[in-house]
């Protein structure tokens, strides 16, 4: 039970000593994920739209080798940066930039870096959850629209992609809580986030153990609440289940099957 | 019909073929303006698929679409331009899930027509009360029924001021109560002179509201005729077969 009481005490002296850099930790590692998260949903649904762009034997072969080579990137992109851990990437990006070019292009501040890094590592997984949120979508909405006379992008924007969105919102759900977490791994180069307070404050006190259970206790929060939050969010997409009538329906025939009517003279 | 006026839509030799099936095996006609075209067949016989390759949402093998005089099927058409004014019924209604009855039907006039959202909120309500729809204009499609779901879709074809409108079996789906709404709709129409091309299983219908009736058989159009030669004297066995098969069934139900 001491031992208790002393995690109690310690973690209080961490949390009077060094609480704000355990907020600003909170709060960037926050804001990294939201905007993360929101460009890669952004970088997602443009590989979705320009993955489905239907491709038919009457269209010019310089269009159709466009539209095939459109795809072939987006693969290849999907493939590397679903396929690498974002830790390397982020090492790879921020250190090899500067290095091949002999220190011309070079990331200006870390939270770029991290933002670009993350957002396209999400933009990545992004792009396969909207593929699957368009395939979901009834292939007769796009029917709908095309035969009113809709074009690829007007069908996607206007019928196909809020559905598909609110399909996909467990899943971009599921992203933004994984980004909560795996921003920190961006300490790699340096990024300031909650889990970047926790080195520090534990490499100067030596208390790891109470700092990782602060650690732990506000991750938790962090992604309970985003949960809770996108669970409302998801039900507010469902929309209301009340409408409002203007009128009786004159031509609803309340029994009985259709009789045909007598032809009428002519 | 009226051979001194120019067809509207000539089809010419339409081929379909889905793997090693032949679907359409030359269909050949023409519509006029005022047409009331029934095509009628057993299942399989390739009307629904005369009709989406009408559409574009199938492309034809080969042959032919004359959309007055032009082919639609050549390279540089603009496809959506000529969906936008052959409007389309489908069996399964296919409206938009995330748009309110008011909205189904504007969402074309102002992204395709350009026409602005006042003028459009007025055609469609216009269109709207017509089929019988306009109490409802906010409601979504889930909240209401198949027959009035697919009295929504006329008005949003009917919306775009189509030069034609195809009806893909859009009384298939239904329960036989919402049948009746949706059949009074079209017959309405039917009379107000617009050019209609209704692929359908209600032969009595068929015969009360069309000036020609074309029966499909091995995807061509085995027989046509007026609905009186047609259902009353048809001339080729395949069609008597058919209606015969189709008069018993209904005497089974009835």
């Amino acid at each position: 039970m001491d031992k208790f009481s002393k995690l109690i005490s310690d973690i209080a002296k961490l949390w009077a000593g060094y609480g704000n850099s355990y907020l600003r930790g909170i709060s960037s590692t926050l804001v990294l994920a939201l905007v993360a998260t929101a460009i890669g949903c952004i970088i997602g649904f443009v590989c979705g739209v320009l993955n489905t762009i239907p491709v038919s034997r009457n269209d010019h072969a310089v269009k159709r080798f466009f539209l095939r080579l459109v795809r072939v990137i987006i693969r290849i992109y999907v493939e590397i940066f679903r396929g690498t851990p974002m830790v390397l990437q982020a090492v790879f990006l921020y250190y090899g930039l500067p290095y091949i070019t002999d220190n011309a292009v070079k990331f200006s501040s870390i939270w770029l870096a991290s933002i670009i890094i993350v957002s396209i590592n999400t933009g990545a997984y992004m792009a396969e959850s909207v593929r699957g949120g368009i395939l979901s979508v009834d292939p007769g909405q796009t029917e709908g629209a095309k035969a009113v006379g809709m074009n690829h992008y007007q069908t996607m924007t206007t019928v196909i992609l809020p559905q598909a969105l609110r399909n996909i919102m467990p899943q971009i759900g599921n992203n933004f809580i994984i980004n909560v977490k795996d921003t920190s791994v961006m300490f790699i180069i340096g990024f300031p986030d909650f889990f970047a307070a926790h080195r520090a404050t534990a490499g100067a006190t030596f208390l790891y153990f109470p700092s990782a259970s602060i650690e732990m206790a506000g991750y938790f929060t962090l992604t309970l609440i985003a949960s809770a939050l996108l669970r409302f969010l998801e039900k507010k997409m469902e929309g209301d289940s009340n409408y409002e009538l203007v009128a009786a329906d004159p031509l609803v025939m309340s029994a009985g099957t259709y009789s045909h009517p007598e032809r009428s003279k002519k | 019909m009226n051979s001194s006026q120019k067809a509207i839509l000539e089809v010419r030799g339409l081929h379909k073929v889905f793997g090693n099936n032949p679907v359409l095996n030359g269909v050949d006609f023409e519509v006029y303006t005022g047409d009331v075209i029934s095509i009628i067949g057993a299942s399989g016989s390739g009307k629904s698929t005369l009709l989406r390759c009408i559409n574009q949402l199938e492309m034809p093998d080969s042959g032919e679409i004359l959309y007055r005089g032009e082919n639609v099927l050549a390279r540089g058409v603009n496809v959506n331009e000529y969906r936008s004014r052959v409007g389309m019924v489908f069996q399964s209604f296919n409206l938009f899930n995330n748009l309110t009855v008011l909205e189904n039907c504007v969402a074309g006039q102002v992204k395709v027509l350009d026409r602005c959202k006042k003028e459009a909120h007025e055609r469609a309500l216009e269109y709207l009360s017509k089929v019988g729809m306009s109490a409802f204009i906010n409601a979504k499609p889930r909240q209401i029924s198949g027959g009035q779901k697919q009295r929504v879709a006329i008005a949003r074809a009917l919306a775009m001021d189509p030069d034609i409108l195809l009806f893909d079996e859009p009384t298939s789906a239904l329960d036989p109560e919402t049948v009746g709404e949706v059949l009074s709709v079209m017959q309405t129409l039917a009379e107000e002179g617009m050019t209609m091309l209704v692929v359908t299983h209600e032969m009595a219908f068929a015969q009360d509201i069309s000036s020609q009736v074309f029966f499909m058989h091995q995807g061509k159009i085995h027989e046509r005729g007026t609905a009186a030669e047609l259902f009353g004297n048809p001339e080729l066995a395949e069609t008597r077969d058919f209606l015969s098969r189709f008069r018993a069934g209904r005497q089974l139900a009835g």
